[in-house]
C-alpha cells in the first residue's frame, strides 16, 4: 500500500510507503491524521501550505455492500477547521484497486491561471500519474466537461474535479465525481474544498484501474462472513431493503416527517413547517415521476455495489430526464427554506450546482439569507435559479454567495444565519429536534447533519444512567454518535447502513468483521466508539491549534431568543451540556 | 361541543384511502368526527389497517413509529392535524432525538430497555 503524494508546486508526485502508524487507518481517520500530521493549523485553506488529501475507506474497493467512499479531507476554506467531506462514488475504488491507501495534493503553483489533471493509471507494478493542462475545461459547465474527459480517456476511468466555484475560490465549492451514468453528480459538497483543489491548479484527477491488482485481504473468510451477515441486514431492514424507505421515496422521504414534526427549516429558519412541503417531498417525486414516465420508477445506486440504492432522478414534463439526483438536503435547501415549492425549479437549481460544482446545502441556505435580505423574494424560484447563475458566472454579488451563508449574511446585514463555525446547518431544526442541535454545535466539522449516527445499542452504555432526553443524555448520546461516526466514515462505508446494523445485530458484527477481514485486526463492537473518539480527538486537536474554543461550540444567537413555530421552542440545551460532549470525550 | 375538526395528511400509498382527496403522493382531508374519538375511530374511518401506517403525528408530536403504535386510544382534540405515514417512511433515530412526541410515546420509549434508541421498531 502506497501514499501518493502531488505537489502541485513543480508538478512531480511519488509513492511512499505507508507508515505503520497510518497502517490501520483509512478514509476519514485517514484523512483527518494526515491533516493533524501536517498541515499549519493557521495556514490559509488557498494557501500553498494547506494540503488536500484523499483516502478511500477500509473495506473500499471490496465487495462489501455499499462501500464505494471517498473521504475528503484538508483545513476548509468555509470554516477555518479540519474538514472531511464524503462522497459515494466508483473513484475511490480505483485508488483502493492500485493499492493507494491516500492522495495528498501539496504545493502551489507559482503561475495563476493555469490549469492541470493528473492522469492516474496502473505502470504494470505501481500506480502512475501523468500531468496534463487542462486549460481547455476551465471555466465550463462540468456537464459539458466530463463527457469530454470520458470521450478522451474511456468510458472505463472515474474523475474527481473541481467546477468554476472552486476555480473562483468559493466558500461553498465542493469536490465532484461521477456517478455510474457518469453524470458530474457526486459531491464532497461540505467545506468548500473544491476551491482547495483549484487553488493547486489541479481540475481533475483522472483515474484508470486497468491492470491494476485489487484489494488484498488479511483475511477473506472473515470478510465474506462478515459481508454476508451485512448485507442479510441491509436486505431485510425496512429503511434499506430493495424497495423499501430509501429506495422507494429516496431521502426526500424525510421532508413531509420533518415537516409534520415542526422540525423543516422553512424561509430561511424562520418556521418548522412549510406549506409547500407535500409538493416538494419524496412522496411526490414518486408520484411526479411516475406521472411523467407513465411507470414507477424506484431509485438507483450512486456508486457501484451499493445495494440500497436511494439516489434518484427527476423527470420533466416531457419524460427526459433532469436532473439526479433530488436527495433530502438539496430538496429542503433549495425548497423549503428558500419558500420554493416548485420540484422543476428546485431540480434546475441541482442541476446548476452540479454544473457549476456548488454545494447545494450551503447554496440554499445562502439564497434563504439572500431572501432575508430582500434581494429577491422567499418563494420566487425563477429569481433564485438566477442568482445561482451569478454564482456560476462569478459576478460580484455571485461571489459574495458563493462565499457562503455566514459571509453572505455579514455583507447582507442579516441577523438570522443559520451557521455553526461558519458551516450552515442542513436540514432538520435545532430547536424542534434539540438532539441533532448538540451534535450541530459540537462537531469539529461545523453544522454537518452527517457527524452524528449511531450504530450500536451498546454505545447506551457510554452515556452511563443519564435519561437519553436529559440534557446531559442528550450531550453523552451525541458523544457517541459522533464516535461512531467518525469510525462508520473511516471504513468506507456509506453512513446509512446505519439504519440497518443499529436495529439487527449480526448486521453490526458483521459490520466489523469485514474491516477485521481487510486489515487483520481483531476489532469488537466495542472498539468502534474508541476509534472513532481517537479520530475526533485529532480532529478538536487541529481546530484548537487554528483557533477555535468552546464559543464555537454554540448554535446562532437568534435560536436562544426567537421562537419557532409551531412548536414555539427555542434551543434551550445549556452551555455545559454542549461543553460536556468533548469535555468528557 | 359534539363534533371535532381535525386535519388529516395521509402520505404515500396511504393517500388511496382518502379517495376523492388524494394529490400526488399526499392527501389532504377536512374531517368532523365526533368528540371523544380516538386515532383508532380515525383510522376506522378512512379504513385504515393499523398495521399499514408508520410514522405517525398528532399536532407535530411523534404518536407511532412502525412496530409501535401506543396511540390508539389517544384522544383527538378539535384542530388538531394528523399526519400518517406508511411504511416506506423513515425517520432515523438521530434525526428524531429530542423532537417532541405525545405522552403514550414518550412513556412507551421510556419503558424499553434500550430507551427506544432504534431507527424502526418491527422486528427489532
Amino acid at each position: 500500500m502506497w501514499i501518493l503524494r502531488i505537489n502541485m508546486t513543480d508538478r512531480s508526485y511519488r509513492l511512499e510507503d505507508v507508515p505503520e502508524a497510518y497502517k490501520y487507518l483509512g478514509g476519514r481517520g485517514l484523512t483527518s491524521t494526515i491533516v493533524h500530521d501536517e498541515v499549519p493549523p493557521l495556514c490559509h485553506p488557498l494557501g500553498p501550505n494547506n494540503k488536500l488529501v484523499f483516502a478511500p475507506g477500509i473495506v473500499t474497493g471490496t465487495t462489501a455492500p455499499t462501500s464505494a467512499r471517498i473521504s475528503a479531507g484538508g483545513k476548509s476554506p468555509l470554516t477555518g477547521g479540519i474538514k472531511e467531506s464524503n462522497a459515494g462514488t466508483a473513484w475511490p475504488q480505483d485508488l483502493a484497486a492500485m493499492h493507494i491507501k491516500a492522495i495528498v495534493v501539496e504545493g502551489q503553483p507559482k503561475e495563476k491561471g493555469k490549469w492541470w489533471m493528473a492522469h492516474l493509471t496502473w505502470d504494470g507494478s505501481k500506480p502512475k500519474v501523468e500531468f496534463l493542462p487542462a486549460d481547455e475545461y476551465a471555466g465550463k459547465d462540468l456537464y459539458e466537461v466530463y463527457p469530454k474527459l470520458f470521450e478522451r480517456f474511456g468510458e472505463k476511468v472515474n474523475i474527481a474535479g473541481c467546477g468554476v466555484a472552486g476555480e473562483f475560490g468559493y466558500g461553498n465549492a465542493g469536490i465532484v465525481y461521477n456517478d455510474m451514468a457518469r453524470r458530474p453528480s457526486r459531491y464532497s459538497g461540505r467545506g468548500g474544498l473544491g476551491s482547495v483543489m483549484a487553488s493547486k491548479g489541479l481540475k481533475f484527477i483522472v483515474t484508470d484501474r486497468t491492470g491494476a491488482p485489487g484489494v488484498q485481504y488479511a483475511d477473506q473468510a472473515l470478510f465474506d462472513e462478515g459481508r454476508k451477515k451485512l448485507i442479510d441486514a441491509l436486505r431485510t431492514h425496512d429503511i434499506t431493503k430493495p424497495k423499501g424507505g430509501l429506495n422507494t421515496y429516496g431521502t426526500a422521504v424525510l421532508i413531509n416527517i420533518l415537516n409534520e414534526a415542526g422540525g423543516l427549516p422553512t424561509r430561511n429558519f424562520s418556521s418548522g413547517r412549510f406549506e409547500g412541503a407535500p409538493k416538494i417531498a419524496g412522496e411526490a417525486i414518486f408520484e411526479g415521476n411516475k406521472q411523467r414516465l407513465g411507470k414507477e420508477l424506484y431509485n438507483h445506486a450512486c456508486s457501484p455495489g451499493c445495494i440500497i440504492q436511494c439516489s434518484n432522478t427527476w423527470h420533466k414534463p416531457d419524460g427526459t430526464e433532469h436532473t439526479s439526483c433530488v436527495e433530502y438536503e438539496s430538496d429542503w435547501a433549495l425548497g423549503a427554506n428558500c419558500g420554493i415549492d416548485s420540484l422543476d425549479d428546485i431540480a434546475e437549481m441541482v442541476r446548476l450546482c452540479n454544473a457549476y460544482g456548488l454545494d447545494t446545502i450551503e447554496t440554499g441556505t445562502t439564497l434563504a439569507v439572500a431572501m432575508e435580505a430582500g434581494i429577491i423574494p422567499f418563494g420566487d424560484g425563477k429569481k433564485a435559479i438566477e442568482l445561482v447563475h451569478e454564482m456560476g458566472k462569478g459576478t460580484p454579488l455571485g461571489r459574495i454567495l458563493g462565499a457562503g451563508t455566514a459571509t453572505a449574511g455579514r455583507v447582507l446585514g442579516v441577523t438570522r444565519v443559520p451557521v455553526v463555525k461558519g458551516q450552515s446547518m442542513p436540514a432538520y431544526e435545532p430547536r424542534a429536534v434539540k438532539g441533532i442541535g448538540i451534535t450541530y454545535a459540537t462537531t469539529p466539522m461545523g453544522a454537518d447533519h452527517t457527524a452524528g449516527y449511531t450504530i450500536a445499542p451498546e454505545i447506551l452504555s457510554v452515556g452511563g444512567k443519564a435519561d437519553p432526553l436529559s440534557p446531559e443524555g442528550k450531550a453523552a448520546l451525541s458523544r457517541a454518535f459522533q464516535a461512531t461516526t467518525a469510525f462508520i466514515d473511516s471504513s468506507g462505508h456509506c453512513l446509512f447502513i446505519a439504519f440497518a446494523i443499529l436495529d439487527i445485530p449480526s448486521g453490526m458484527e458483521g459490520f466489523v468483521q469485514e474491516c477485521n477481514g481487510v486489515l487483520g485486526t481483531k476489532w469488537t463492537v466495542d472498539d468502534v466508539p474508541k476509534i472513532g473518539a481517537e479520530i475526533l480527538r485529532k480532529e478538536r486537536a487541529f481546530n484548537e491549534a487554528a483557533g477555535f474554543t468552546k464559543a464555537h461550540d454554540r448554535v446562532p444567537e437568534f435560536m436562544k431568543y426567537e421562537p419557532l413555530p409551531p412548536h414555539n421552542q427555542v434551543f434551550d440545551v445549556p452551555d455545559e451540556a454542549l461543553d460536556s460532549v468533548f469535555g468528557e470525550l | 361541543m359534539t363534533e371535532i375538526h381535525v386535519d388529516v395528511w395521509l402520505y404515500g400509498r396511504l393517500a388511496r384511502y382518502a379517495g376523492e382527496g388524494a394529490g400526488s403522493g399526499y392527501a389532504n382531508v377536512k374531517l368532523s368526527l365526533p368528540a371523544g374519538s380516538t386515532m383508532r375511530r380515525l383510522l376506522e374511518h378512512f379504513g385504515i389497517p393499523s398495521e399499514e401506517r408508520g410514522i405517525t403525528f398528532i399536532s407535530g408530536q411523534l404518536s407511532a413509529m412502525p412496530g409501535l403504535q401506543p396511540d390508539l386510544d389517544h384522544v383527538l382534540q378539535d384542530g388538531d392535524r394528523v399526519g400518517i405515514f406508511d411504511l416506506n417512511s423513515m425517520w432515523p433515530f438521530q434525526y428524531r432525538h429530542g423532537a417532541a412526541m405525545t405522552e403514550e410515546m414518550r412513556r412507551a420509549l421510556a419503558e424499553r430497555e434500550d430507551a427506544g434508541l432504534h431507527h424502526t421498531y418491527r422486528g427489532a
